[in-house]
């Protein structure tokens, strides 16, 4: 199975070390890069880190911090993982989030000696608004505590605290120092007090749930002219297409017939979730479309209340701007911002505010050109947005759509 | 195999979208493995013809058996083939001797530079993968590049649930990664799923076989056994040796890889 892990937690709790550490414990680590990155160390005057696995960039290594997110794989007992670490720092929430928004399963690092920092709280905040069901937590450099359970403990009940506010219940707490290697891939001695798993048996444990069989929704990327068939081009992100179905794409508010479903050099009778395929239905449809079956058929709409966090500039009633979900973009209008939410605690810290600023979070009511969006909690692939003015600048959930 | 097409449904997606978002694109061939895969994927995006030019960096340096394999697989997929070449570096005789960074920058990403302008393209797809190498590894799959071709890796855009970041403020080109999530594992899986053509220099005779192509200097062999891509496909499971050991540009200095790719270089 493969499995998508991302690492998140404040600066300087370790992200990176840990990450360095799985790679080098799980045997996953090139020939000779030990070496390179000793060398690397001594010319920058460092010392070895576990990190600099992870951390290619000069000025990376020259600060001793994570600025961009990366990616990399390696191979345990049972899963495949694909790990993403993120930076901690607080300037670089839109490189966390790029990193977080395609994870399964999210790593929570404390730093035993740290406890809860600033983003200890936001990163909770942003995975919790990203969907990630499955949080362990990491309390890391045990050995900088003298490996103590009391400190443990103390910090378990405040994150536990933390997370419970935020909907995570009966999480996972292990103890660990990715410096030393103590229960990342091999048990603790000097934790006799801690009988739980290590993190890569914890990882090893996921089982991610079946995928729900929902309502279908096809998303048009384009038409092109193959041969004489004007084939339609998109991706399934939710339900079954099959061949033969009664579809209606909105807003084009158009219906047909799907008369075939095709890849290059072959037809299929059915094409799943996930699935990047073309279909005949005779019709003309634009980019930006949505397909689904004439009995539950996707809505056309012009309002919905999402929350969303924005990453630069600052946001104000009244403001128009670019609004992106699935291949749609649409011009939308900030027409209320009804609570600002503290994205450290996720609280509610002012009502009807005029504007939001950097890193500030808010349920907002978007006027939109029309377009198709669908409840989060029910289809998620066609309830999460993107903010656009010049750039993407903040990224949101949908909460309630306005019929 | 279910991996192979959730790598493959993804990255059909990134492809449509970069063709449905760009007015001009362009996709890089370099007829290694990863690159062919690409057009490959390319040909499958729209059903058999690539609607769009497939350009081939000359530096002249190349192997003969890329030149030949370029021009046999040009005209059995009717590919528009571009092939873009920095003339004036190569009167000048330009090479490894005046520097492997030096020299990477003024054949390929100079010759690059050249034939965006001539032709101009507003998007470059490129077969990069994250797991070649710890820069790579912080690419995104749309990545802009201003007008000096510079990649500004410090302020790198938001990109979320497939949303890629295509309009750019004072941006001449983006580059699109669509097999930034694949492995090298994963493309020789997917050569043997597909029953791809591949340079035969892939495989190993007498001991040795190339594992990464480049040009012919700076590019040397691994020890090896695998004759076939079965074998390939064995000995990369179990193999503790960096993909790109045998490419010179990479090692000679810390960071040259970064300064490369800074200033342009794929």
């Amino acid at each position: 199975m493969k499995v998508s892990v991302v690492i998140v937690g404040h600066v300087d709790h370790g992200k990176s070390t840990l990450i360095g550490r799985l790679l080098y414990d799980s045997d996953s680590i090139t020939e000779g890069r030990v070496e390179e990155i000793q060398k690397l160390a001594e010319e920058y005057k460092k010392r070895f880190e576990f990190a600099y696995f992870l951390d290619s960039f000069d000025d990376e290594l020259k600060e001793e911090r994570t600025i961009d997110t990366t990616g990399v794989m390696f191979k345990g007992e049972k899963n495949l993982y694909s790990i993403t670490d993120v930076p901690g720092h607080k300037e670089f929430i839109k490189n966390m989030l790029t990193g977080a928004s395609h994870a399964e399963v999210a790593v929570l690092v404390v730093a035993a000696d740290e406890g809860i920092q600033e983003q200890t709280g936001r990163h909770a905040f942003l995975i919790n608004m990203l969907d990630i069901k499955k949080l362990f937590v990491m309390v890391n450099k045990m050995d900088a505590v003298d490996y103590r359970e009391e400190i443990f403990l103390d910090i378990r009940n405040k994150v536990a605290k933390l997370l419970t506010s935020f909907g995570y219940h009966d999480v996972v707490f292990i103890p660990g120092s990715a410096l030393e290697g103590d229960n990342i891939y091999k048990p603790c001695e000097r934790m006799g007090w801690y009988h739980g798993p290590t993190l890569i048996e914890a990882l090893d444990s996921v089982e991610l749930p079946p995928k729900e069989v929902k309502p279908l929704r096809f998303v048009v990327q384009d038409t092109y002219l193959v041969d004489s068939d004007k084939v339609i081009v998109g991706r399934v992100e939710s339900g079954v297409l099959k061949k033969g179905a009664e579809v209606i794409f909105q807003p084009s508010g158009v219906t047909g017939k799907v008369e075939k479903i095709t890849e290059f050099q072959g037809e299929l009778e059915k094409a799943e979730m996930g699935d990047s395929v073309g279909i005949i239905v005779n019709k003309e449809v634009k980019r930006g479309d949505v397909c689904g079956l004439v009995e539950v058929p996707p809505m056309s709409t012009e309002e919905f209340l999402g929350e969303a966090v924005l990453l630069e500039k600052d946001l104000r009633k009244g403001d128009i701007l670019e609004l992106r979900c699935g291949t749609r973009r649409v011009k939308c209008e900030i027409r209320e911002i009804k609570e600002k939410i503290n994205s450290e605690t996720g609280e509610v810290v002012e009502r009807n505010p005029a504007e939001i600023s950097e890193n500030e979070a808010a349920t907002i009511l978007f006027a939109t050109e029309p377009l198709v969006v669908e409840k989060f909690s029910e289809i998620p692939e066609l309830g999460r947005f993107i903010l656009v003015r010049g750039r993407n600048i903040g990224a949101g959930v949908v909460l309630e759509v306005s019929r | 195999m279910s991996e192979l097409k959730d790598l493959e449904n993804k990255t059909l997606y990134i492809i449509r979208e970069a063709y449905a978002e760009f007015k001009r694109p362009a996709v890089l061939w370099s007829t290694g493995k990863d690159s062919t895969t690409m057009l490959w994927l390319c040909r499958k995006a729209f059903f058999g013809k690539i609607p769009f030019p497939v350009i081939h960096i000359d530096t002249g340096y190349k192997f003969k058996q890329m030149y030949e394999f370029r021009d046999r697989i040009a005209a059995e997929w009717g590919l528009d083939l571009v092939i873009a070449r920095n003339e004036k570096a190569m009167k000048e005789g330009i090479g490894p001797k005046d520097g492997k960074f030096e020299c990477c920058t003024k054949l390929k990403t100079q010759a690059l530079m050249e034939c965006l302008e001539k032709n101009g393209f507003d998007a470059f797809i490129l077969a990069i993968r994250r797991d070649e190498h710890g820069i790579r590894a912080k690419e995104r799959y749309f990545s802009p590049r201003d007008e000096d071709f510079r990649w500004n890796y410090k302020d790198q855009p938001l990109e979320m649930w497939d949303q890629y970041q295509s309009i750019t403020e004072d941006k001449t080109h983006t580059r699109v990664h669509p097999i930034l999530h694949w492995r090298e594992l994963d493309v020789w899986e997917y050569v043997k799923q597909e029953k791809m053509p591949v340079n035969a220099m892939y495989f190993a005779k007498g001991g040795k076989r190339y594992r990464s192509l480049g040009c012919e200097p700076c590019t040397s062999t691994i020890d090896s056994d695998a004759k076939t891509i079965d074998e390939i496909v064995e000995e990369l499971k179990v193999t503790k040796i960096a993909e790109r050991s045998g490419r010179a540009q990479d090692k000679e200095k810390a960071f040259t890889m970064q300064k490369l790719r800074a200033l342009g270089y794929m």
